[in-house]
């Protein structure tokens, strides 16, 4: 190994950021050589003066609370936009808390809510519409579906199992935990041809507040229109089931009906 | 909604614990990019808010401070380096070939072990001259390895080029420092000129194929 060589790399070498090979090499030929010896010794000595006279800098004591001050800002801009979006609902029909699940299912593309009377279960709605935006990365991507089942143990009061659905192009992504309001949910992403498919497990009469009820293929479904997009809401065994993405409503009524939610 | 407002309050504690700890090092490499302490302030909230703005896109389990620095790497470049950037690279400094032996022996030597805080303290101002003259990349490769001390990945993924790019970056960022105090070495008469071994650097790819070519 030549003189030329090491010196060529020795910030690297330095930097212990050579292959384990080249390292061991370069320090037998340093052994024996004083010459790339003293390059070492400056290589390092440059370094630690570079340290100390570039770095150790430290942030004025008023940036962070000016920082702090914009972020102030983003939440008033967030609470504002929340409040826009979730004001209100129209909703003709008043049904009965029957149980305390249901599914709900939101099609199209997601909007703001348009302007009516106030709703109550419309907060929780916008937090259902924002989930499906938001796209939150999964936590658990599983194959298996015990593998979901098992994430969810202690996480939430109910048992979670990805719900299965007839249409074959239905494809199952991931899963993570989250929150709907100070309910704990289940979040289970699917893709249908492309299209973002997000179906919410958590427990609240609450959203069936209101909603309307229609029957799909025999089964009984209820559903909320937010803005341009419809909310169908499914309720099986005690929990709830959200399905919400960009599909067409005939679809996603469809899907809401003959998906295997409990099994 | 105080349910809404609850979950907004989170997030903010959660942004501000995991990033309140890294204003110091955004703050000190914002510094050395713009050179300006109003620019680096301005530099750095931008980042932070950029940040906060997308902090769900951050991927929980990867490294917060590279993708904090990616993000003000990010802002610097497009905010103050948008024009200049191209030529730059390939006029400037970064296109001037590097030569091996851009330090003197003499000068090696009197950087190596600088004799009491006097020579310590003069040295610190020559290193900051020579820093403050390198290009906006040399500054940010020095910076970020020689000063943060991150690992080539971590730099690759700061600003966005291959692991065997940032050492060739880095080499040259380093090679251009210490030309720069070797020059300023000589012009004050601390040292006398002395031939250097500059001859074009070998890959170590090439050395190593010719070197299992052997039998």
């Amino acid at each position: 190994m030549s003189c030329r060589l090491v010196r060529r790399h020795l910030g690297a070498f330095v930097d212990g950021e050579l292959d384990p090979a080249s390292q061991i090499e370069f320090e037998r030929h340093l052994e024996a050589c004083p010459g790339c010896q003293e390059n070492l010794a400056f290589e390092r000595s440059l370094r630690q003066l570079t340290r100390e006279s570039i770095g150790g800098v430290h942030a004025p004591e008023h940036l962070w609370g000016r920082t702090l001050h914009r972020f102030d800002e983003i939440d008033a801009t967030r609470a504002e936009r929340n409040s826009i979006e979730a004001r209100p609902m129209h909703l003709r029909h008043t049904w009965p808390i029957a149980t305390a699940a249901a599914a709900v299912l939101i099609i199209g593309g997601v909007m703001g809510l348009p302007e009516s009377t106030p709703y109550q279960g419309a907060g929780m709605l916008q937090d259902v519409i924002n989930l499906h935006s938001q796209a939150l990365p999964s936590d658990v991507q599983a194959e298996a579906p015990q593998e979901v089942v098992r994430y969810f143990q202690g996480k939430t009061p109910f048992p979670v199992r990805p719900a299965q659905f007839e249409e074959p192009g239905m494809k199952f992504v991931g899963a993570r935990y989250i929150r709907v309001g100070t309910q704990p949910a289940a979040a289970l992403y699917y893709n249908h041809g492309g299209r973002r498919l997000t179906l919410l497990v958590f427990q609240s009469p609450e959203i069936m507040r209101n909603a309307h009820r229609t029957h799909v293929g025999g089964r009984e479904l209820y559903y909320h229109n937010v803005g341009g997009n419809v909310v169908t809401i499914r309720q099986h065994g005690g929990v709830n089931y959200a399905f919400f993405g960009d599909l067409d409503r005939p679809v996603l009524f469809q899907l809401a009906a003959n998906a295997r939610v409990a099994y | 909604m105080p349910r809404k407002s609850k979950q907004v309050e989170a997030q903010r504690q959660l942004f501000e614990t995991e990033a309140r700890p890294h204003l110091d090092t955004l703050y000190s490499v914002a510094l050395r990019l713009t050179r300006s302490p109003v620019d680096a302030e301005d530099l750095v909230q931008d980042t932070l808010v950029r940040a906060y703005r997308f902090y769900e896109r951050f991927e929980a389990g990867t490294n917060f401070k590279a993708w904090l620095l990616r993000i003000q790497m990010n802002s610097f470049v497009n905010r103050y380096r948008r024009k200049s950037r191209e030529r730059e690279v390939f006029e400037g400094p970064m296109a001037m070939p590097v030569g091996e032996g851009v330090m003197s022996r003499a000068t090696m030597r009197g950087l190596t072990d600088p004799v009491g805080d006097a020579e310590r303290r003069l040295i610190g101002q020559e290193i900051n001259r020579a820093f403050d003259e390198l290009s906006d990349d040399a500054r940010a490769m020095v910076m970020l390895a020689d000063v943060e001390e991150l690992s080539y990945k971590e730099i690759s993924d700061i600003v966005g080029c291959p692991i065997g790019t940032v050492m060739s970056r880095l080499h040259r960022a380093r090679k251009q420092l210490q030309g720069s105090l070797q020059k300023h070495a000589v012009q004050l008469g601390i040292i006398d000129e002395e031939d250097g071994e500059f001859e074009s650097p070998i890959p170590l790819e090439a050395f190593r194929s010719r070197k299992a070519g052997k039998p």
